[in-house]
């Protein structure tokens, strides 16, 4: 982990302007097996330093690639001038707002490192083993993961301090094909917040999953095409933290919602049923630790939970401090920077629709037509809530029994239509804690949810 | 002498005298001045100094990738080091290896002297004109860029290509609002080399903007039917990818799993298709001149006629499979334009859509694809007619390149690719 070599460079803040120094280190292990052979074999370290000054309302940014006391120096002194050189060319804006308070975060976690040789170990056990078990599968992929985040951030007027964001990820995918020779796929990933130590020290406890990707494959490979239309569908709690993040967290992004997101005119209104309640939390969910904690933003803002929809009525924004002032809200510490380069932008971190009070098996036996999606590969939003999901995993409904397995397919609407919908709630989440979003730059994020009851359009043939 | 050849002398100093007798690195240091605009306004100016070190580093047959940032000399024998623990953690794999002696050369392309404060004018130039000719569009976020890269890449069989490139670049993300009505986002990009030309008649950002403007009423289709699309040069692009990802890959070769597993030399899709990976065409502004396993760059076609030439695969797939490598490993990608205009493509469409971007699952290998029509219109007795929302497409990529009906005389240029409109018949459009 990263040694603190820049407090002392605090002195260079330069008085009525503010200023945020931050040194930070990416560091990413990949291990692939591809049917067996061993495709990739890679670790990176990158490390840096930057400074982020805003004076007068112009942000003036800059980064050096090494992690020195003179570095520190250098994007000060280039921040700083960047920021002149953009107020030579243009009026003033929003001077940001005294800060929401002063302190230090202390060091919030550890990043444990294993031996390349012992992940790439456990990827061949895995491997293995399902090599030897389904033998008829036509390919199998397994991926292991680590990617953390390691900050130290100082700031002009608000909290300092050491934020660590470490992630341990597998994702195994198997392929077959259907009786016409059509390939097919299932995937599941495993893993969560820490390191190679935290999730996967005992192989065989990651069977059971394999088996059960093994078995939704088997049911797909007899699958169908869904019936497109507008359909009733339990929304797995994949799914649901898929929506969560995707169909309604970019929306009540501030600056999304200042580039004219249909949040912007919704603030106060109903968008949703009164059974919905969505929340992206800072660090703790129901009394434990958030999927990816964050304890300090990189303004240094002391991180809080940020209340999005409460009962149905869009109730709040995310923001940063700037976008806090413009509408009058309080920054609850969502701005953040992927690498040392990236300047912070509004950013999500554990975004979850909360529980209700039904279970699985009444979600299932209320639906007489409809599905049950389970699993998502990939989803995108607009600012008009209008979303898509790819759908990998999910079955038939016929009067309130799981028919077959459905083959690939999508699902659309419009984020606060569709969510009126909503009129059963499962009493679970279940949180999805490898995701990775792109909006400019790439970001770790988790995202979670129950399942729930909903109209929906699905595509199908 | 460069100051990247001196980290690279002290890079095979370190490396022999931790007696690495087969290794691949690229080092490179680049330097990015990026100014932001949000909301039409100034926002941010960014500076971003970098430094980039790859090693591919062999024991026997044994490899370990490592990549940092670092290139000073403790930086340098650390990643030696770590990519001598890699290399020794990995299986021996025979198929594990580089290129041969390509010899020695160095390239310039594109700009290597920016003129930032013309640059700057140039983005408030068009960031006036859109507020002038288009009062309703919202410039969420324009990214205006300036990206320098020195890079040079060794192997111990000799090659040495050292690399002087630099390009501007523009990247704009738009809405439109007119009272309470909004559009989604949309937007464009592209690379360029100089500042002669306005921005706002730069590549289609003009088109763009005409567009979004156009989708502030957007219409739900009802019902179903199965029509031609007419895709824009990006959409068109977004679908030419993932036809390479799911039936030319490395990936799904060495899996198995292409339906074009072994079709190389046979008809896959419509002889009105001819598609390159040109870098060295003059449109490409900072093309591709050494691939990622050390060969010369050569420009190679992938489909001509309709008739598959080629497999992407790299050297180890290549090894893996038995099959010819493909020396491109770029996505410099250039389709022939076809001979007819975009607006007889239109006209001869009676009920369909004109594509602007496909927002969907990726599809498996089997190819099916299902998802939202983005930034798209509905084109009705030849004619394009509103915007349309909540709209379905889907269909099945290798199916609809073999029912490509149209391909336009019209190319569109973004400095990293060349891309017409293409026609597609053999898709389902489904409404609400």
């Amino acid at each position: 982990m990263i040694q603190d070599v820049l407090g002392s460079k605090c002195a260079l803040f330069s008085d009525g302007v503010q200023t945020i120094l931050r040194g930070q280190e990416n560091r990413m292990r990949r291990v692939v097996f591809l049917k067996g052979n061993l495709v990739q074999n890679v670790r990176s370290e990158e490390r840096g330093v930057s400074a982020r000054v805003n004076r007068n309302g112009m942000f003036g940014f800059a980064s050096v690639a090494e992690y020195t006391p003179e570095a520190a120096e250098k994007v000060i002194r280039a921040a700083t001038d960047n920021a002149l050189f953009l107020g030579r060319h243009s009026t003033d804006r929003i001077v940001l707002p005294p800060s929401c308070g002063t302190g230090t975060i202390p060091l919030t976690g550890q990043i444990n490192d294993a031996e390349q040789k012992r992940i790439i170990d456990l990827c061949r056990r895995i491997d293995d083993h399902i090599a030897e078990k389904y033998p008829d599968l036509s390919s199998r992929v397994v991926v292991y993961t680590e990617d953390s985040m390691d900050k130290i951030i100082y700031t002009s007027d608000a909290f300092n301090g050491h934020a660590v964001y470490p992630r341990a990820h597998m994702m195994i995918q198997m392929s077959t094909e259907t009786a016409d020779g059509t390939p097919v796929e299932m995937m599941d990933v495993l893993g969560g917040y820490g390191g190679f130590e935290d999730h996967f020290t005992e192989p065989e406890k990651l069977f059971p999953v394999i088996d059960k990707i093994y078995e939704r494959l088997m049911d797909k490979k007899e699958g169908v095409y869904a019936d497109a239309g507008y359909k009733t569908v339990v929304l797995g709690g994949m799914m649901g933290g898929m929506l969560a993040h995707e169909a309604v967290g970019h929306t009540v992004e501030a600056d999304l919602v200042r580039g004219g997101s249909v949040a912007g005119p919704n603030l106060g209104k109903q968008v949703a049923s009164e059974l919905v309640t969505m929340v992206d939390f800072a660090h703790t969910y129901n009394g434990a630790m958030a999927p990816l904690p964050v304890y300090i933003d990189d303004e240094g803002t002391k991180a809080e939970d940020a209340m999005l929809i409460r009962d149905g009525i869009l109730v709040g924004y995310m923001n940063d401090r700037e976008s806090a002032a413009e509408y009058g809200m309080k920054a609850a510490g969502n701005s953040r920077g992927w690498a040392f380069s990236d300047e912070p932008l509004i950013r999500m971190r554990n975004t979850c629709i909360l529980p209700g009070r039904n279970t699985l098996e009444e979600l299932i036996s209320s639906v007489d037509d409809g599905y049950y999606l389970i699993q998502s590969g990939n989803g995108q939003a607009d600012l008009t809530g209008e979303f898509m999901f790819g759908v990998t995993c999910g079955y038939e409904i016929k009067n309130g029994k799981l028919g077959r397995a459905l083959l690939d397919t999508t699902v659309t609407g419009v984020a606060f239509d569709m969510l009126k919908t909503v009129d059963m709630v499962s009493s679970e989440v279940q949180w999805s804690t490898s995701g990775t979003c792109g909006k400019k730059q790439a970001m770790a994020v988790s995202m979670g949810g129950p399942l729930m009851r909903c109209k929906i359009m699905i595509g199908g043939r | 002498m460069s100051e990247i050849r001196e980290f690279a002398d002290l890079f095979d100093a370190i490396l022999k005298e931790k007696n690495a007798e087969k290794y691949s690195y690229t080092l490179v240091k680049s330097e990015k001045q990026e100014l932001n605009a949000e909301s039409g306004e100034f926002k941010l100016m960014r500076t971003v100094f970098s430094n980039y070190t790859s090693l591919k580093l062999f024991r026997g047959t044994r490899m370990g990738n490592v990549s940092g940032t670092d290139l000073s000399e403790e930086g340098l024998r650390k990643l030696a080091d770590d990519g001598i623990v890699a290399a020794e953690s990995a299986e021996e794999d025979p198929c594990n290896d580089f290129g041969p002696d390509q010899g020695k050369d160095v390239f310039r392309q594109g700009v290597w002297e920016p003129d930032i404060d013309r640059f700057l004018e140039r983005v408030k130039e068009l960031l006036t004109t859109i507020k002038t000719d288009y009062p309703k569009i919202n410039v969420m976020m324009a990214i205006a860029s300036f990206d320098r890269h020195n890079w040079i890449s060794r192997n111990t069989n000799g090659t040495e290509f050292e690399a002087f490139t630099g390009s501007y670049g523009l990247a704009l993300e738009i809405s439109a609002s007119d009272g309470e009505k909004n559009t989604g986002i949309s937007g464009t990009g592209f690379d360029f080399k100089d500042l002669d030309t306005p921005l706002i008649d730069c590549c289609n950002v003009r088109d763009t903007l005409e567009k979004t403007q156009n989708s502030l009423n957007p219409q739900t289709l009802t019902g179903k039917f199965e029509g031609p699309v007419i895709m824009t040069p990006g959409c068109a692009a977004q679908f030419l990818s993932m036809l390479a990802g799911n039936y030319m890959g490395s990936g799904v070769i060495m899996e198995g799993t292409s339906l074009w597993l072994d079709k190389v030399g046979e008809q896959v899709c419509s002889p009105m298709l001819t598609v390159s990976l040109n870098s060295f065409d003059e449109r490409i502004i900072v093309g591709e001149r050494g691939t990622q396993d050390g060969f010369r760059t050569e420009d190679v076609t992938l489909i001509d006629k309709g008739v598959l030439k080629a497999h992407m695969l790299s050297l180890y797939a290549a090894k893996k499979t038995g099959r010819p490598m493909l020396p491109n490993t770029s996505f410099n990608v250039v389709v022939e334009p076809g001979d007819k205009s975009l607006s007889e493509l239109i006209a001869s469409v009676d009920k369909g859509l004109l594509m602007g971007d496909f927002s969907g699952g990726y599809p498996g290998t089997n190819g099916e694809f299902s998802g939202v029509a983005k930034n798209s219109f509905l084109i009705e007795n030849g004619k394009v007619g509103p915007a349309v929302m909540e709209t379905m497409v889907n269909g099945n990529l290798g199916e609809i390149f073999k029912t490509i009906r149209g391909i336009s005389k019209e190319l569109l240029c973004d400095g990293g690719m060349v891309m017409p409109y293409i026609a597609f018949d053999g898709i389902v459009i489904s409404g609400k």
